[in-house]
């Protein structure tokens, strides 16, 4: 998913000041004669693609570009029109291997061309595809400037969502009813007993940390609800900018949006060690076919397990791609932290 | 004869009543309810606790031997209401049988408190006590319970671990080495049949890798056939035969493809097909 970060009415970009500085040294070194080649690693929906976008349209001249949309089969694709002291972006590196038998020839020609190469090398990759190639082939060693995208603050992510917009475009109303506001509240929780094929409800209070957390800052009778709603999804999206978008368009009753409108998505993810390796797949490439998890996994049930994982609203098919679905982000990947797939 | 006596032997020297019996029996029982019932809440705990699922069932044993030595020291104290001399006698007397026919017993007990404080394994991990090989399921007070790659539960009395060497595969860590031999024949090539390995081992879906938890693939010779042995972690020791088994199916589908062959068996010096 590419967004847009770019300020209203500017081709400057909201946030990674401090990454487009790192690059822009490295690229002033560059032409100096030191050559020390970058990787930009993020999580999906984090702004690799327009971080990269930006670089290009900084320094156009000196520029070839290449996006992977797909995993590369083969290695023609790799053919760069050599040049001498160019700099060389490439989104997507990730696309470069495969997770099976075989599937790191093209990385490693890859690899031996950005170390035999007198190009910058700037790449972008998955987060945790770069961490499993790290484990597996120390790839950190051949990009001596690692960047991590860092995640959006709130500020960041009000600038990014409200520069899509007019000015006095969106009402911003407060619906916080009375026991919203309370600090603690209390909830029956049901409890179904199978032996008995009984459920009852368990009484327990629930305490309200939004509210605490206005309570503490004492800001509370300063709040606005527009204030409130982005806070709301910088914590919902977890500071990702893809994901706050998905969140943001989906409260939105344009050219309303109120607090109760914004809605974190709870997954209920049970999942055996093959469905959540296969998650782990579609999460760490970003996007796969069918063929591809096959030639992964080599699960003849492939098919039984894509469509538990989208029946339980955590992934998406874009014209026969599996991608994960940006609402699920954050739950997914607690999930396969907590179960251990994640390293 | 001049009668003596000692203070607190006139309590020892009454019958002890029903009441002070069904008291007894029902801090024993209770004390035992009170650990399944515990070990019970722990153990589904852990199912659920992902990758800390050992550091929880760690516990365990501790909370038996505490709750048992509670209700033991409650029994001594409050309902027998030993005095000083009287325990001195206890004591005695426990000494005695211990000596005569219940040292394993207290042997076992030993060994117990040894496993909790000393923690040569613990529950989670896989071990091998003696002839024994399997996932330890239980330690309690007089012996440790594995449960065997067949799925057969052991008992192994505690006081092994003063006799016998233990090994323990994973020492409180779910992942754990995985050792995986194949053997090819000295005319294929190895250089590729190493490759080809180590691809299938980086490239399971049960490995573990990290920088402390490395993987290696080692290639040696022999008369008649080449060793390829790779050793790497399994994520979650419970996979430890489906990890094997899956780096060697899919190995030798590529070693098929590649034309990699597996030893030929040597006949009274001639070689036959393999």
């Amino acid at each position: 998913m590419d967004i847009t970060l770019l300020k209203k009415n500017s081709a400057e970009i909201i946030g990674f000041k401090d990454e487009i500085e790192r690059i822009r040294e490295a690229i002033t070194d560059f032409e100096s004669g030191q050559k020390e080649d970058i990787a930009i690693i993020s999580e999906p929906f984090a702004g690799r693609t327009t971080l990269v976008n930006a670089i290009e349209k900084m320094t156009a001249h000196k520029v070839v570009k290449r996006s992977f949309p797909s995993i590369v089969k083969n290695k023609e694709e790799l053919m760069f029109p050599e040049r001498p002291k160019r700099i060389v972006v490439i989104d997507n590196c990730h696309f470069l291997y495969l997770r099976a038998i075989g599937g790191f020839d093209i990385l490693e020609e890859f690899l031996q061309s950005v170390v035999s190469s007198n190009n910058l090398f700037i790449t972008t990759w998955n987060l945790y595809s770069w961490n499993y190639l790290d484990d597996v082939i120390n790839i950190g060693q051949f990009f001596p400037i690692p960047l991590m995208l860092p995640k959006f603050t709130l500020s960041e992510l009000k600038e990014l969502i409200l520069s899509g917009y007019k000015e006095d475009e969106l009402e911003f109303l407060d619906d916080v009813t009375s026991e919203d506001k309370r600090i603690i509240n209390s909830f029956r929780y049901p409890v179904t007993i199978k032996r008995l094929k009984k459920t009852i409800t368990i009484p327990f209070l629930k305490i309200n940390f939004d509210r605490l957390r206005f309570r503490l800052s004492r800001k509370e009778e300063k709040k606005k609800a527009e204030d409130i709603i982005f806070e709301m999804i910088n914590r919902f999206s977890n500071g990702n900018p893809g994901v706050a978008k998905v969140l943001w368009e989906k409260s939105l009753e344009h050219p309303i949006i109120k607090p109760s409108y914004v809605k974190e998505s709870s997954f209920k993810i049970a999942l055996d060690y093959t469905e959540s390796f296969i998650l782990y797949i579609i999460l760490s490439m970003e996007s796969l076919n069918k063929e591809d998890l096959v030639e992964i996994t080599g699960e003849l049930k492939v098919d039984k397990i894509l469509y538990r994982l989208s029946q339980q609203g955590l992934i998406t098919v874009d014209q026969g791609y599996y991608k994960i679905r940006p609402e699920a982000l954050n739950s997914l990947v607690d999930y396969l932290k907590k179960s251990k797939v994640i390293w | 004869m001049e009668n003596t006596t000692f203070p607190g032997v006139e309590v020892l020297n009454k019958p002890v009543d029903s009441g002070t019996i069904l008291s007894l029996l029902l801090i024993l029982i209770g004390a035992y309810l009170l650990t399944r019932l515990i070990t019970s809440i722990l153990i589904w705990v852990s199912e659920r606790a992902g990758k800390h699922r050992i550091t929880v069932k760690m516990v365990i044993p501790l909370f038996k031997f505490s709750i048992y030595g509670i209700a033991i020291y409650y029994i001594l104290k409050s309902i027998l209401s030993l005095s000083s001399y009287q325990l001195t006698a206890f004591l005695g007397l426990l000494g005695a049988a211990i000596g005569f026919g219940l040292k394993d017993l207290f042997a076992d007990v030993i060994g117990g408190l040894l496993l909790i404080f000393e923690k040569p394994y613990q529950v989670g991990d896989k071990v091998k006590i003696g002839d024994y090989y399997g996932e330890v399921s239980d330690i309690g007070i007089l012996s440790t319970r594995l449960i065997t790659p067949d799925d057969n539960l052991v008992s192994v009395p505690n006081y092994l671990i003063f006799t016998q060497a233990v090994a323990s595969a994973n020492a409180g860590s779910p992942e754990m080495m995985v050792v995986m031999d194949l053997f090819i024949d000295p005319d294929s090539d190895a250089e590729l049949a190493m490759r080809i390995l180590k691809e299938a081992v980086v490239t399971s879906k049960y490995v573990y890798i990290s920088k402390k938890r490395p993987f290696t693939v080692i290639l040696e010779d022999y008369p008649f056939y080449r060793r390829l042995r790779a050793k790497a972690y399994v994520y979650d020791l419970r996979y430890e035969f489906e990890f094997k088994s899956e780096v060697t199916r899919r190995t030798w589908k590529e070693y098929s493809k590649k034309g990699i062959k597996a030893p030929k068996v040597t006949v009274m010096g001639e070689k036959t097909m393999s």
